[in-house]
Formats: C-alpha cells, structure tokens, sequence
C-alpha cells in the first residue's frame, strides 16, 4: 500500500480522476472495498465524492454537472455508485514524471537476484519504454558482495515460514553461529540488510547479508513472536538509550554519513556545501570506521572522546601492515 | 497499511483540486475547446475568484500555473490555433491523455510488481510522483495478488539534493549549471544537457553532453557542490533537443566499457569481515584468498575499502592503495 503522507492539491485532483475511472471500470462496489483498494480510509473516500459531485462548469451558456455518485446509496448502503459521468471513460495515462518514476523502479527491480529474468517484469519495462519514459535507469554493476549471494536461500526460508542459521561476523570480527527467523529482505544501495527476528535477544535486529555464511534454513518454523511483527522502521539504524550524541560536519562527499543515521536535530548548513548534524551512535568505538570512509569529507567536531576515536582508528589504519597481517595468518 | 485520516481532506472552494477537476472537465467536455475568457465565465472557482476581486492579471496567473499543474500531471492542454489573436486562441485537452496503458490489461501479478516498483521510492525523492502513478493504476481494478513478493523491501535511495532538479531539467530538456569538485579538489563550473541518470553499485551518476568540453561527460552527484541551475536566456529557459535512443546507448556502452577496463585485485585475509564480504566462501571447495573485480572510480572504490583496511592487501592498481591511506591520513589531521 502506498503511504500517503501528505496528501496535497495535486494528490486529491490525480484521486478524483482515479476514483471516476474505478467506478467506470468497476460498476457499484463498497466504500470499504475501494477504501482497501487504494489504502486509503474510508471516510477520506466519501470527501472526495463530495468534492466530485460539486464538479460543474457552464458550457455554451448550460451550467453542466459533470458526475453524479449515487449519495443516498453511498450514506445507506455504503455503497459507490456512479450513475451520471458526462467526461472521463477511462484512466488519464501516466506523467512523464509518474512514469519516469516508475519504470526506474521497475529498471532496479529487474536488478535484483530473482527478478532479472521475470517475463511480467520485462513486459512492464517494455510498455513503459514505448510510453516513451526515460531518465532514470539504474546500471547496478553486479561486484562481489553487492549481488548477494545467500539472499535466494533466505527467501526460501521466508516464502515456506521456516528459521535459518547462519555463521556471522559482527562489527568487532566476532564469529558466531546464530539462528535467525527471517522476516523481511531490504535490499539497499550500500548492500543487503535482513530484517529478523532474534530468537536470543527477543527482538527484531537487522543483519546485514555480507556479514553472513553457511546459510541453511532449519526445519525449525517461525515463532509466534516473530509472526506477529508487522510494522519496521523504515530506518535501518535505530537509536536507543545508550546511544552517544556525535557532531558531525560533512562536505556533500560525506552526506551519506548522515543521511544514514539517526539524526537528532534537522542538519544546520554552515557554508555552501557543508552541513553539520548531530546524529546518535549506538557503539562509539564503530565511529572511526563510519567516519574514516569518507577520508575527510566527513569531521567529529564532538564530543572529544568521539574525536579521540575516530583519530586513533585512522592512526591504526595507518600504522598496520596489513601485509605482514596476512603472511601470518594460518 | 497506513489508513489517512479524513480531517487532512479540507475541501473548500478554492482548494486547487476542484479547480483542476472543474478545469479538465470543462476542456473534455467542450469537444472545440474554450478560449480563456470562455473558461474564465464558465468554471465556477475562476467566476468566484473573479467576484471575489482578484484582478485580471492574477486570474492570469492562476490560469497558467493551472496548466502547468495539468501538464504535470499528465494532462495535455494544447493551443491548436496557438498563432490565432490571444483572445481566439481556444484550449484543448489532446485526445491520447486518457488511453495509458495503451489498451493492455494487467494481470495481478503486474499490478503488484507495479506497487513494488512504486514502493522502491518510499521516502525517496521520487515518492510523491510514484504513488500518484500507482492511484491511476489501481484505477484500473486490478487487485495485486499476494505472492512470494511479499517480505521484500526493496529502496532507491536518492540522498544528494542535485537529483530532483537534475531528474525535472532532464525530463523537460533544460541545459543546467553546477559547481563540480574532483577528487583532487579542484572546483569548476559546468554547463551541460543532462541526458540521463544512473545508479551505478549504489551512486548516482548523470550521464550529459557537456557544453563546454563539447562531449559526452559524466558526473557524480555527490561531488556536485552548489545548487543545480537551469540556464536562462533572456528569462527564457535554455531548451535543447532530446537526445535519441542511439546517442543515449553509446553513452552507455561507453560508461560500460570504462568499467570493464579497470580492474582490482586484492588479497584478503581469511574469516576476516572482508571474507565474508565477498563470499569467498563460495567456491565448492576451492578457497582462493584473491579477489578480482571491476570498478567504476578508484576514490569511490577507495572509500569503499577503507572499511576493510585492515583485512585485505591491494594487489592492483598501485595507487588504489596509496589513495586509501592518504584518506586516512586526512581523517587523522582533521581530528588531530
């Protein structure tokens, strides 16, 4: 369903016509069915029938109305029906801009692993082309840890309702064997994230699929618990209670940086291009990684434990000999 | 599924959308069309605006933001005597508005790939405009069949402020500048025909044919540093011609063939996170602790890899390694 946030002008008028093209194509139908149908409440529906029935104009010196939905059937039976529609047969095509929008999203999709070779999918892209859309078509370069590789078997698991185990590597280089029941795939621009719930903390986490090997999915079916959970933030990184507040200045190169976190204040603009923000960190030692991949373009200003940090992670960076690393390892 | 509460519907007589609906409905339904004093008589929220005082040169103006309204919308409103004397020339709504998609039924399970390809903008900058396409296409009737697409939330994330100006420039076709910072640092004014926008391993990038260099360039939005600007002359906005389907894909093929020509090699350290990070697992049985791959842009590659430093030693090219340590040497006086 689409989230309709904010619903402005130009939403209520592109609705209007939706809603006349439904109940031509339609016949009669439920409040509650075309409520449903679009995601929207009920009550939301029958303003805008209002709004519909009041659409008039005087042509050639005859004042015209131009639709009638049945109102006493509506406040009745709870019933659409149009009876009397004088101007629109079917529904007004996409926007340049609609479709546009659109077909990219379509364009990723056929991206993903389990979608490129989707006939419904490529019909979809094909009619979107003719309809001459253009402008945005995601060129995903398939590289190693980008196409994920266990993201088809956690789709099994999530398509038969069944638990999957997993080795996974945490942000300190911790290894463990874990069972997780998986409950949403997100992939993202920066990799793949699984939403899942955690049979041992009791709670949703979200773990990311690079961090992952030895995928299996276990016999084991999802829990009541984790079958209950609906609703996700749409945030991947949640602030809790013992988060630390950072400061961060950030060139544009750096955006992401706070783009990504959780943000505490809206970001102040302190010259043409850099912003600075406060944004909540879970675990300050995982800062001087977060900070240091934008080599510059992104700067703690505070707290000076938080500089402390991300200065002395750059300094290990630099004084390892990753070579030396490597040649004793086993 | 989010319900909208009914008391945001504030429905009075100069909200915007009844005009809009009284507008398109007065062109569709006066097959001749009607000249702009016509419509000014006929539609009542222009009759009240009228009453109500608002002088002729702001009727005006509501009129042509109304039509771009319309026109943004999808809706076509045409002049076909645009040569006629002003008060002649006679609005017409073009036929084909109303006939998308061209006379093809979906299926359920289109309609729901539809609604995922809407929901792939959630809260990206592209939101407002998918979901009006999705209203339309639930117009339809066709209810989306659940299926194994549900638990599956894909995003398109659009973070740089250039990418809603840069999408609407190339939409309409309007020459655009911007402040453009290479890597080394460098600022530069550029002067382009935006053509298109990709995303390539997660970064956007505009595909243009820059006026200046008079050749097909690329740009990353995150190193545009200054407002995107559409170029006037005159008031007037720079137009150009679009570019056809064959200059578009060589473009393409160009930008392709670039990544394919560099190569990285690294060497990683085993059970390390950058192990795990690419799947070097995978191979039945045959481990290799090398990785081969192509890229696009060695400082974007390098901020990459920062994140492994510690598990991997750059094979090629030699200054990929160079650039990852002077990025970490910049992080350590900055914070000195």
């Amino acid at each position: 369903m689409p989230k309709l946030n904010s619903f402005n002008g130009e939403d209520r008028y592109n609705f209007m016509l939706a809603l006349v093209a439904y109940l031509q194509n339609r016949g009669s139908v439920s409040v509650d069915e075309a409520a449903e149908h679009f995601g929207l409440d009920a009550k939301y529906i029958r303003k805008a029938v209002t709004s519909i029935n009041e659409a008039r104009a005087t042509v050639n010196e005859f004042e015209e109305w131009f639709f009638f939905i049945d109102i006493e059937a509506l406040e009745d039976e709870g019933v659409l029906s149009l009876i009397s529609n004088q101007v629109i047969d079917d529904v007004p095509r996409l926007s340049t801009r609609q479709a546009s929008a659109i077909a990219a999203g379509l364009n990723y999709l056929a991206t993903i692993p389990g979608f490129s070779d989707d006939a419904d999918l490529q019909k979809l892209q094909e009619l979107l082309a003719a309809g001459g859309s253009r402008g945005i078509n995601p060129l995903i370069e398939s590289r190693p840890g980008s196409a994920e590789a266990g993201a088809e078997v956690i789709r099994r698991a999530m398509i038969s309702g069944n638990q999957i185990s997993c080795e996974y590597i945490n942000q300190k280089g911790e290894r463990s064997v874990r069972s997780i029941e998986p409950l949403r795939l997100d992939p993202r621009a920066d990799g793949w994230y699984l939403r899942g719930y955690c049979p041992l903390h009791k709670e949703v986490r979200n773990f990311k699929l690079d961090r992952m090997r030895a995928i299996q999915v276990l016999d084991e079916p999802l829990s009541a618990e984790a079958k209950k959970i609906e609703d996700f933030e749409e945030a991947l990184y949640v602030a809790s209670a013992t988060d630390t507040a950072v400061t961060v200045e950030v060139q544009p190169e750096g955006y992401r940086l706070i783009s990504e976190s959780k943000t505490v204040s809206e970001p102040v603009t302190v010259d043409s291009s850099t912003v600075r923000a406060e944004i909540m960190v879970g675990h300050l030692p995982n800062l001087g990684k977060l900070v240091s991949r934008y080599g510059g373009a992104a700067k703690v200003i505070a707290p000076a434990e938080a500089r402390a940090i991300v200065k002395n992670y750059a300094l290990a960076a630099l004084g390892e000999d990753t070579a030396d690393q490597i040649e004793n390892e086993d | 599924m989010s319900a909208k509460s009914a008391e945001a519907w504030q429905p009075s007589k100069s909200d915007k959308s009844e005009r809009l609906l009284q507008l398109t409905c007065a062109l569709l339904f006066s097959e001749r069309g009607l000249s702009k004093a016509e419509l000014f008589k006929s539609i009542p929220a222009y009759i009240e605006a009228i009453r109500g005082g608002t002088s002729e040169e702001s009727l005006n103006r509501m009129f042509e933001r109304d039509k771009v309204d319309l026109k943004n919308t999808g809706i076509q409103v045409f002049t076909p005597n645009a040569n006629a004397d002003s008060d002649d020339i006679v609005y017409v709504i073009a036929e084909d508005t109303f006939v998308w998609p061209q006379h093809t039924e979906l299926t359920a399970k289109q309609l729901q790939l539809l609604e995922l390809a809407a929901q792939v903008w959630s809260q990206a900058s592209l939101e407002a405009d998918a979901n009006q396409a999705l209203v339309r296409l639930k117009a339809l009737g066709v209810e989306p069949a659940a299926s194994d697409l549900i638990g599956f939330a894909p995003r398109i994330e659009t973070r740089e402020p250039a990418f809603i100006p840069l999408n609407e420039a190339i939409q309409d076709c309007v020459e655009v500048t911007f402040n453009y910072r290479k890597p080394n640092g460098e600022v530069s004014k550029r002067h382009v025909q935006p053509w298109s926008l990709h995303n390539v391993d997660g970064q956007w990038l505009l595909q243009s044919f820059d006026l200046e260099q008079g050749e097909v360039r690329n740009f990353l939005l995150r190193r545009i540093v200054s407002k995107v600007q559409t170029v006037k002359v005159n008031e007037v906005e720079s137009r150009f011609t679009k570019p056809s389907d064959e200059k578009l894909g060589q473009a393409v093929t160009q930008l392709q063939e670039h990544i394919a020509n560099q190569v990285c090699e690294l060497k990683v350290k085993q059970d390390s996170q950058a192990w795990f990070h690419f799947h070097l697992d995978d191979g039945a049985g045959t481990k290799s602790d090398t990785v081969t791959f192509n890229y696009m842009d060695l400082v974007l590659l390098a901020e990459e890899l920062r994140d492994f430093a510690l598990d991997i030693k750059v094979v090629r090219p030699r200054e990929l390694n160079d650039l990852i340590r002077s990025g970490f040497e910049k992080v350590a006086s900055a914070h000195a």
